[in-house]
């Protein structure tokens, strides 16, 4: 057999097997993962949303689109707790933009008060030691109790009445922005939000 | 080489040609994850399996595959264990998972990897091969350790999550970001010289049974660098 053939069949054979192996983990841990995601949510949202609430929120979502919760637009959605049939509130991620290293995602909870019941990072790159203390610290439950009108949206630097860290201002900043925004949208959809149907939402003409 | 002894592939892979205090291989992910010492455990540990697992598959194949095609045979060893880690990482240890994120993939481009694939694997037999993968890969996670210790301590004023020293600490920020990296790992390698030269005088000492003639044993780190 020329020595060229050898060659392409060797690594051919090379790859079938690693893409048949690759196949079967991915098989096997596709259930696992798609759990741990599912609890991840279910352990964010927890923390977020009010407490006593009698439902599975996981189970109970609409899914809206809207640029202020995101500038790609895709879908969010919207995880509604309630309690005997009554709306404790509804969690939902935002996404900033404007983070020091890419996007950030922050689950935020409101109240059909639209007030803030709890803010969680739930995915960021910042640099480890400084922007990551919004995940490391209790900075985030600031946020509770906040409503549009009730506190100064910004971080101190600004004006605001929201702390930034020494050496970390833009992660801050960011959360901070993305949250209002959150709210805002919250505000204006609240009804479509928080009634009982399941199915997606059209955008928002403006 | 293939004289070589179980010893000697436990010396090696842990202390006298570890792959990043002796070989300097595998900067990427030591330069990335070491911000805290459980990071450097996790990197480590997931390092280790791939290096078990590629040495030994290396071994393995290693009378089949033309000398010409090696190179991309040993990558699509590797990248399918790498991927078969992040995967299962992602499954059972999910938080530790999205702790270090994108640098599981990057195991793949870790040259330390194909460099015992290349160095040792592919001449050795199985058993030797998987217990070079074993201590290389514990090798690997020391320094890792040692140095995400170092910056964890210097940078935020912690160890392994627990705070040490008390509110009076500035902690030093630069050594959580990238040049603090270098500059943690300089001193290291610094120290790991200075050891080594003290073992190598006892060893001298201990052969001639008189006073030790001063060694020039220190290896501009820059030559080792690059």
């Amino acid at each position: 057999m020329p020595e060229f053939i050898k060659m392409g069949v060797t690594l051919m054979i090379v790859g079938a097997v690693a893409t048949a192996v690759l196949a079967a983990t991915e098989m096997v841990t596709r259930e696992p993962i798609k759990e741990a995601k599912r609890l991840e949510i279910l352990r964010a949202l927890t923390q977020v949303l009010p407490e006593g609430f009698d439902n599975a929120p996981d189970n109970d979502t609409v899914q809206m689109i809207d640029k202020r919760l995101n500038r790609k637009e895709t879908p969010v959605t919207f995880y509604r707790a309630r309690k005997s049939g009554s709306t404790l509130g509804a969690a939902f991620v935002v996404t900033a933009p404007d983070g020091y290293s890419g996007d950030i995602d922050i689950m935020i909870a409101v109240n059909p008060q639209e007030i803030l019941t709890g803010v969680q990072v739930v995915a960021h790159k910042e640099t480890p030691g400084l922007g990551d203390k919004v995940v490391l610290t209790d900075w985030p439950d600031k946020f509770r109790g906040k409503t549009l009108d009730n506190a100064k949206w910004g971080v101190k630097k600004d004006g605001g009445e929201f702390d930034q860290f020494a050496g970390a201002t833009i992660t801050p900043r960011a959360i901070v922005a993305a949250v209002k925004r959150g709210l805002e949208m919250f505000k204006d959809h609240k009804e479509s939000i928080l009634s009982p149907r399941t199915e997606a939402v059209p955008p928002a003409k403006k | 080489m293939s004289g070589i002894t179980t010893k000697q592939i436990i010396e090696d892979g842990l202390w006298t040609n570890n792959p990043v205090f002796v070989q300097l291989l595998g900067m990427c992910p030591l330069l990335g994850v070491t911000t805290t010492a459980e990071n450097g455990i996790g990197m480590g540990l997931a390092s280790t399996g791939v290096l078990l697992g590629s040495n030994v598959v290396v071994s393995l194949v290693r009378n089949y595959i033309p000398t010409q095609v090696r190179i991309p045979s040993y990558i699509i060893i590797i990248a399918s264990f790498v991927t078969i880690i992040d995967l299962t990482m992602n499954a059972y240890v999910h938080d530790l998972h999205k702790t270090l994120g994108l640098f599981i993939p990057l195991i793949v481009v870790n040259c330390a990897i194909l460099g015992r694939a290349e160095a040792f694997a592919s001449k050795q037999n199985l058993s030797k091969a998987a217990l070079d993968g074993i201590f290389s890969g514990l090798g690997f996670t020391l320094s890792l350790f040692v140095l995400g210790g170092v910056r964890e301590l210097l940078g935020s004023g912690q160890f392994l999550g627990f705070t040490i020293f008390g509110e009076g600490f500035h902690p030093a920020i630069g050594f959580i970001l990238p040049p603090g990296a270098f500059i943690a790992l300089g001193f290291i390698l610094m120290v790991v010289k200075w050891i080594d030269q003290k073992r190598e005088e006892a060893a001298e000492r201990r052969e001639a049974n008189q006073p030790p003639v001063p060694t020039d044993a220190s290896q501009p780190e820059g030559a080792a660098a690059s």
